[in-house]
């Protein structure tokens, strides 16, 4: 059979493909790697979903290398000896499964940066090729289709919308956000109040949130979570359109001159298979869709598929910034109120999302996640590093849990994309299939740890006018593995990019990536809104022509 | 503590733990008592907390360890450790509590040693406060003592199998 469209991947980044295409009649098939899951399935075991990554692939089996700098020369790290995976979620949805659901738009001004700021010396910044007036309805269209809850905070850098409200009611807040809300105004701050891609109602499949309080690195009970499969393709499926292949991993895309033909995919067995569809979308998260397509070279494409610019790889791009903490304890409220599980803060800061000088970010608020061994763990040496163990040990784990909570900042900056920081292919590092892995140079520019600094001080602030004791604060220019983004940038330039405007391959006509690789530069925020509505945008152009 | 390699030996005595897994059958029942009295003195029982008995440190460790996503160096290193320990402190079962900690303390003062211990506190945590699917955190008592309340739905399989 040949499918009208095949589909690498089933996140945030091809569900809209997925659900729009079924509805107008064609014929898609979705290649996931991972098993399919639903609601039933799903449970908050922190031993399987934390601890083990059963969700994930085992590193020894499949891994990445990271290449780090090292005294002045880029080394490589495999994964499965380090630990630190950067798969996100090998399920039915993705990563979307997974996400907490902090769900902010781009802003004018994100779609320009270079415009706006000029190009720092060693980085990569342009423009999009398109506006937020291009992406504003498909926003729209994910806070009614996905599912987005809040309130809309009015500040200066609040950007158009053509609703007044989102979709859905906000979701019931825990009583900090009035110690949050009441410091914010002591000191001139917005407390912004954050959407959530989580519906505080029921919607079609789905039912409403109900507060489990292990929301984050979690797949959702209720369908509640915005996630790719609950929002998009249970219902893509009940066109009787939509065919879904599990537990197939593509290694490689076949293509003419001019049209990507057939994929080919490993099933679980380790059996080869081929497919061919009249046109492809590649969603398959941006380091792996990188991957793919740097492995799928042939002789019209020896540097690998829709590589003619060799910008494959290039300029890939997480969120930059670092971690703060302070804890609470029954001085600053009282035991029942700080100890009230379940409830969400959705309190951010971005006053500073754009300042005169420079690009600045947004700072996000929450409660500890939930994970009671994770919280164990980080307790069991004292301040000295010495491990603790006997009635010491048991003491402070008492104190830890029952005396106090700790809450916590995540800082999001643009990564500025610069030469170091892609990703390649290297034939000396393959998985158990025999593919070369992903090698992911993770270098940061200075610019994103000086703006992750400048984003941490005003956060603090606002930690010690509630009252927190023991602040903590660590900016680093680590890259966030889960939020990854770039690596074939769309542009209108057939040299410097990989995607025309469209995310159609500027090589091949039937070829589209429509998951995070297409950003230039990816905001101050995570990325997930702008990917689910890039991805309808994408959906509606290939309407016009399939 | 010297480094020795680990032989897996002789026939299992004594336990009292249903032992289901053939690797968990090969092993000395020396090893588990004496992870068991180890984990005692890791974990004892306090006024608030409950002892690594009591929330079943070694159903736990019996139950995880021999599944394929449980580190095969780190079981190893749990393994090796117990009987390396034990040439060490020979008398280690047969002493009275007050030695016991000496010993262990003792343990802990050379790196080897520190690293087992916290190896063994490692997956102690885990065995206190994971779902006590996993034969650990018996009757939720430590989610009780530390006032936690866990997640729904809790799971009705191990390691996010399908819910059939």
């Amino acid at each position: 059979m040949i499918y009208d469209i095949c589909i690498i991947g089933s996140g945030a980044g091809a569900g809209p493909i997925a659900y729009e295409l079924t509805k107008e009649g064609k014929k898609v098939l979705i290649l996931e790697k991972g098993e399919i899951y639903s609601e039933k399935d799903f449970s908050k075991d922190e031993i399987a979903y934390v601890r083990r990554n059963i969700v994930t692939p085992n590193l020894k089996d499949e891994y990445h290398t990271i290449e780090e700098d090292i005294d002045g020369t880029w080394t490589k790290f495999p994964t499965y000896e380090t630990g630190w995976s950067f798969w996100n979620g090998s399920i039915l949805g993705g990563s979307s499964n997974f996400m907490s659901g902090y769900f902010h738009r781009l802003k004018p001004n994100d779609f320009k940066l270079k415009t706006v700021y000029g190009k720092y010396e060693d980085s990569n910044v342009v423009d999009w090729p398109i506006t937020y007036d291009d992406m504003e309805k498909y926003y729209t269209k994910v806070e009614e289709v996905i599912g987005v809850s809040g309130k809309l905070t009015k500040y200066k850098h609040q950007e158009p919308r053509s609703k007044k409200d989102y979709a859905y009611e906000p979701l019931l807040e825990h009583p900090i956000t009035k110690l949050f809300d009441k410091a914010c105004k002591d000191l001139d701050y917005t407390s912004y109040k954050v959407p959530r891609a989580i519906i505080s109602k029921a919607k079609d499949n789905r039912n409403p949130c109900y507060y489990s309080n292990y929301c984050g690195s979690y797949a959702c009970a209720s369908g509640a979570k915005g996630n790719s499969r609950a929002a998009l393709l249970v219902p893509a499926l009940k066109t009787g359109n939509l065919t879904i292949k599990a537990n197939a991993f593509v290694y490689k895309l076949d293509s003419t001159k001019k049209k990507v033909t057939k994929a080919y995919y490993y099933t679980k067995e380790g059996t080869s298979k081929e497919v061919k569809a009249k046109l492809f979308v590649l969603a398959a998260q941006a380091v792996e869709s990188s991957r793919l397509l740097l492995n799928s070279k042939n002789k019209y494409f020896p540097n690998g598929l829709a590589n003619s610019s060799g910008q494959v790889g290039r300029n890939m791009i997480f969120t930059g910034g670092g971690v703060g903490s302070g804890e609470f304890d029954e001085s600053n409220l009282s035991k029942e109120e700080l100890f009230t599980r379940g409830l969400f803060i959705n309190r951010a800061l971005k006053d500073w999302y754009f300042t005169k000088e420079f690009k600045g970010g947004t700072v996000d608020f929450l409660f500890d996640h939930a994970n009671p061994i994770r919280k164990a763990l980080s307790n069991r040496y004292d301040e000295n590093g010495n491990l603790l163990f006997g009635k010491a040990l048991q003491d402070k784990l008492y104190k830890e849990f029952t005396k106090k909570r700790v809450f916590n900042f995540e800082i999001f900056t643009d990564w500025m994309p610069n030469d170091n920081c892609f990703v390649s292919v290297d034939e000396k590092y393959k998985d158990k299939y025999g593919i070369p892995v992903a090698n992911i140079r993770i270098g940061a520019h200075k610019q994103d740890v000086k703006v992750g600094n400048f984003l941490a001080k005003k956060a603090v602030k606002v930690l010690e006018q509630m009252g927190a004791k023991n602040i903590k604060v660590n900016v680093s220019p680590l890259p966030s593995q889960n939020l990854q983004a770039g690596g074939c940038r769309f542009g209108d330039n057939k040299k410097e990019s990989v995607l025309n405007k469209n995310c159609q391959s500027h090589d091949l006509d039937n070829l589209f990536v429509t998951d995070g690789s297409f950003m230039p530069t990816g905001g101050s925020v995570p990325h997930t809104w702008t990917i689910y509505a890039n991805s309808f945008r994408v959906a509606d152009y290939i309407k016009t022509i399939l | 503590m010297k480094r020795r390699e680990f032989i897996a030996s002789t026939a299992l005595v004594g336990l009292s733990t249903a032992l289901n897994s053939k690797e968990v059958q090969k092993l000395d029942s020396k090893i588990w008592l004496v992870l068991e009295e180890v984990y005692l003195i890791l974990f004892p029982k306090t006024v608030n907390m409950p002892s690594s008995k009591e929330f079943g440190v070694i159903s736990y460790l019996q139950e995880v360890m021999f599944h394929s996503t449980f580190k095969k160096d780190d079981r190893e290193y749990i393994l090796q450790g117990a009987k390396d320990f034990l040439d060490s402190f020979p008398n280690f079962l047969s002493s009275n509590s007050k030695q016991k900690e000496q010993d262990v303390k003792d343990a802990s003062e050379n790196s080897y040693g520190n690293s087992w211990l916290d190896s063994l506190v490692y997956y102690g945590l885990e065995a206190m406060l994971s779902d006590p699917i996993y034969g650990g955190n018996t009757k939720e008592l430590a989610w009780k003592s530390l006032e936690h309340e866990t997640g729904l739905p809790q799971p009705k399989v191990k390691y996010a199998r399908h819910v059939r």
